[in-house]
């Protein structure tokens, strides 16, 4: 029995199946909403849908001069992390199917995992613009994940907790972005770094390294990286929501405290103009690093004095 | 990939060099050219261009076509200033024959260079802001770009190729129904500009994708000879509208827009200021246009003889040089275009500047590769066939990628 | 500066090295050069005195039957064009580079030399700009003999 309850769980709630056509949801969501930010018509909504079946068709073409099994390796590896993550997390307004103490770090690292995933796919390959890609996303990487993780370690310190389950039953009710408004600016911001959405998107930029670290990549790895990234968006926005907005008790509030989070991030991508890798990495060691040791000094002293 | 990796080291004699290829494929070009740049990390240490995808063997193919057939040709050499070119070579030709233009016909050849101008100016701040990652920009304006292209269509018929232009006159007229769709047009289009100023001006993430990149001073624009609204945003007063007024300009002055920092802002503010001055003009020439006939009588066979013509195009100074031999074809005719005086600048600027720059820097001489590569011939390799049937070019590309994938 | 004072700033820099000097429109100025030694001097003297850049380069083949090939130096200032011109042998036509002094003038050299078999002498990166790679040695297309291979209209 438990067996079945495992294999649901990994293949098709929270993780697996589930994960994969929200991620695609959300995928669409997200563009629809910067086309009309801009004026445009935007995509229908099986456009992301269709876009993963015509990749899944096409011919994977593999480059000369790569490790075969790195190159092919490392999409599934980048997905595989993605979903494994969303098991430790409150999808879909759900208790997390598996919990331990200190279960926010693995999943922090299992979200780090597509990005490290892509650095090498970027380097296995020879490919001028893909070496490029995967320096700046490994870079970009180096930037902002100190900060990210330190804002969302601030609702585990409130919550005096490092398991997702504890935190979200702790900040169940509790909106602490009114207490904690700067570590929710850097998580959200450092959420799209993490994604690689304008105006972090200088890893694939494609005015100037066409598609950075994926150049190379085509057909069933190419679409196994997009995948991994929906994923990685979905649970980004739910571990936001559910540390910062008041918990993510029941589905509906996930849809729409999710769907919020996506609204802003949206607008944020459509306002902004590209930043250079040098000025991503200084906004994050200048700016994100410092507000968030800004917020944990007021945390530590708020609870001193509260206590 | 191996191979194009052995072969672009050795034509640069040292193998440890890291290049990077732009072009003739890639996203940030429009249009087809061949760029290498040198990188150490991000900061590129050398730059190569490469030139000629795009010949069409344009001055070679006038000299087998009679006089008006030349004028339709020539406006095929670029797509966005189609007009200007066709404005030079008749200017210059009607000199030769030594036909007199009826006014009208030159106020409303200004009046669509004009329109032209203001059209390219609106795609290049799109593309230009594309290349900065800044998306939102590029698909308002060329939502509003939309406007002035309708006016175009509307006043000739064509959106790109206007053909507006004929030996001793023009094709179309303006009436009080076109007249009033243009400033309505315009003035829409003074407001939308206005709001880009401002965003260029302003916006501080974009301020630093643009401020202090790409600086030429005024003496670099000089030294290398930059043309248009890069020299102007270099501060150098180069402007053949006001320098050496042509067609209607005499009666209908413009006045120079100039920039001093030289950076790919002052490019921006530049062009879009020169926007300002586009709608000034049109509404202008719209209210006191000349009235006569839209066209002159104009010979088949023209004397023998030679003329230079340098008009303003949107990006620079376009020189033409026209010889005549007394036939009813041209002898020469030599089209210098602007973004070939502008290339050099970009190969120079971009030495020492962050691969993320180069997009920006090379989209802010607003590069035109069509216009830059009008010369030669039809492609004749050596051994090879001058013409290839459908059949012998599959043949090709099968034997191609047989070879390849060995 | 008007006009006047630049065509007479002209013709004093470059009376000793021309043949003849014509005005064939107001606003130009055509020196028939001697010498094509005499170019990277003229074009210095021309710059020093801001007498105008150098706007373009023309080549000219006279026809089929001529053996000479003609070149033209456009510097230009305001309305005012100055036109060098020189002759130059067609069975080895060679002229000085003036990249040395006119960095820009490299790419007008560079077209010129593949499109008319011009030897410029000096000009820093030879290859070719517009021609492909392979292109025939010894073929220039904007001569007058070059017609192969294309289409009568």
């Amino acid at each position: 029995m438990e067996i079945i309850n495992n294999l649901i769980a990994l293949l098709f709630f929270p993780a697996g199946l589930f994960l994969l056509v929200l991620g695609l949801a959300y995928e669409w969501v997200d563009r629809k909403l910067i086309a009309q930010f801009q004026n445009r018509i935007g995509p229908r909504w099986f456009q992301p849908l269709a876009d993963t079946v015509k990749l899944l068709a096409k011919e994977e073409v593999v480059p000369e001069g790569v490790n075969v099994a790195l190159f092919k390796g490392l999409p599934v590896v980048a997905l595989a992390g993605g979903l494994t993550a969303a098991l430790y997390v409150p999808m879909a307004g759900l208790p997390s199917t598996y919990s331990f103490q200190g279960d926010l770090i693995v999943t922090l690292y299992l979200l780090s995992l597509l990005t490290l995933c892509m650095g090498l796919a970027g380097s296995n390959t020879m490919d001028r613009f893909s070496l490029i890609g995967a320096t700046r996303t490994l870079t970009q990487l180096f930037s902002y994940e100190a900060p990210f993780m330190l804002a969302l370690l601030g609702p585990a310190m409130a919550a005096r907790s490092w398991q997702i389950s504890e935190i979200t039953a702790y900040t169940d009710g509790r909106w602490l972005i009114l207490t904690q408004p700067l570590g929710f600016i850097v998580a959200l911001i450092g959420l799209m770094g993490k994604l690689e959405l304008p105006p972090f998107d200088a890893p694939e930029a494609e005015t100037e390294i066409v598609a950075g670290a994926m150049t190379e990549y085509s057909g069933k790895g190419l679409v196994l990286f997009h995948l991994g990234k929906s994923a990685e968006m979905v649970i980004g926005l739910t571990l936001i929501a559910a540390f910062y907005l008041g918990g993510v008790a029941n589905p509906l509030y996930f849809i729409l405290k999710t769907l919020a989070l996506l609204f802003i991030i949206a607008g944020l991508q459509s306002l902004l103009a590209r930043l250079r890798i040098d000025q991503t990495v200084g906004l994050w060691w200048r700016y994100g690093v410092l507000l968030v040791l800004v917020q944990w000094l007021i945390l530590i002293v708020g609870q001193r004095i509260i206590l | 990939m191996t191979n194009r990796k052995s072969e672009n080291m050795q034509a640069n004699g040292k193998s440890e060099r890291f290049i990077v290829p732009i072009g003739p494929q890639h996203p940030a070009l429009k249009e087809p050219e061949h760029f290498r740049f040198t990188v150490e990390g991000e900061i590129v240490t050398n730059a190569y261009v490469r030139l000629g995808y795009a010949h069409r063997g344009i001055e070679k193919a006038t000299e087998q076509r009679n006089w008006v057939q030349t004028n339709y040709l020539l406006e095929r050499i670029c797509g966005i200033c189609s007009h200007i070119h066709s404005t030079a070579y008749c200017l210059g030709v009607e000199k030769l024959a030594g036909v007199q233009v009826p006014p009208r016909a030159l106020a409303i050849r200004t009046l669509v260079a004009e329109l032209e101008r203001i059209h390219s100016h609106m795609l290049w701040l799109g593309v230009a802001a594309h290349e900065a990652g800044f998306d939102t920009l590029f698909m308002y304006s060329w939502r509003d770009r939309e406007t002035v292209m309708d006016i175009l269509e509307q006043l000739t018929g064509n959106r790109v190729n206007y053909s507006a232009n004929l030996l001793g006159g023009v094709k179309y007229d303006i009436d009080q129904e076109i007249a009033d769709s243009i400033l309505e047009g315009i003035d829409f289009l003074e407001e939308r500009t206005r709001h880009y100023l401002e965003i260029v001006t302003t916006d501080a993430l974009f301020l630093q994708r643009t401020r202090g990149v790409g600086v030429m001073t005024k003496t670099q624009a000089e030294v290398m000879r930059a043309v248009g609204p890069t020299a102007r945003a270099s501060g150098v007063t180069r402007d053949i509208r006001v320098e050496a007024p042509y067609a209607a300009y005499p009666q209908f002055p413009a006045r120079i827009t100039l920039a001093t920092n030289g950076d790919v802002e002052a490019r921006f503010v530049v062009r879009i200021e020169e926007l300002f001055e586009s709608h000034r003009l049109i509404r202008e020439i719209l209210a006191n246009l000349p009235e006569s006939d839209l066209r002159a009588r104009f010979p088949r066979r023209i004397k023998p003889g030679e003329t230079i013509i340098r008009v303003e195009a949107p990006r620079g100074e376009l020189f033409y040089f026209i010889k005549s031999n007394g036939s009813d074809k041209p002898e020469r005719v030599k089209v210098r275009t602007p973004t070939i005086c502008n290339m050099s600048s970009v190969v120079k600027l971009a030495v020492g500047h962050q691969l993320a720059d180069i997009p920006l820097i090379l989209a802010g001489i607003d590069p035109c590769f069509s216009c830059n590569d009008r010369g030669v011939i039809i492609t004749r390799r050596q051994n090879k066939p001058d013409l290839w049937t459908w059949e012998q070019l599959r043949q090709y590309g099968i034997g191609y990628y047989d070879g390849n994938n060995k | 500066m008007d006009m006047d004072t630049i065509f007479q700033t002209a013709q004093l820099l470059v009376e000793d090295m021309a043949e003849k000097i014509e005005k064939p429109d107001p606003d130009r100025m055509d020196v028939y050069m001697k010498n094509p030694q005499d170019l990277v001097s003229a074009a210095a003297g021309l710059r020093v005195k801001r007498l105008g850049y150098l706007a373009a380069i023309t080549g000219l083949d006279p026809g089929v039957d001529m053996d000479v090939l003609e070149v033209l130096y456009h510097f230009c200032t305001a309305s005012v064009t100055i036109t060098l011109r020189f002759q130059l042998p067609k069975k080895s036509p060679s002229i000085p580079s003036l990249c040395e002094i006119i960095p820009g003038a490299e790419p007008f050299e560079r077209e010129l030399s593949e499109m008319f078999g011009i030897k410029v002498i000096g000009l820093p990166n030879p290859e070719h700009l517009y021609l492909p790679d392979d292109w025939i040695e010894g073929d220039y297309p904007l001569r007058k003999d070059f017609n192969r291979g294309t289409i009568s209209v």
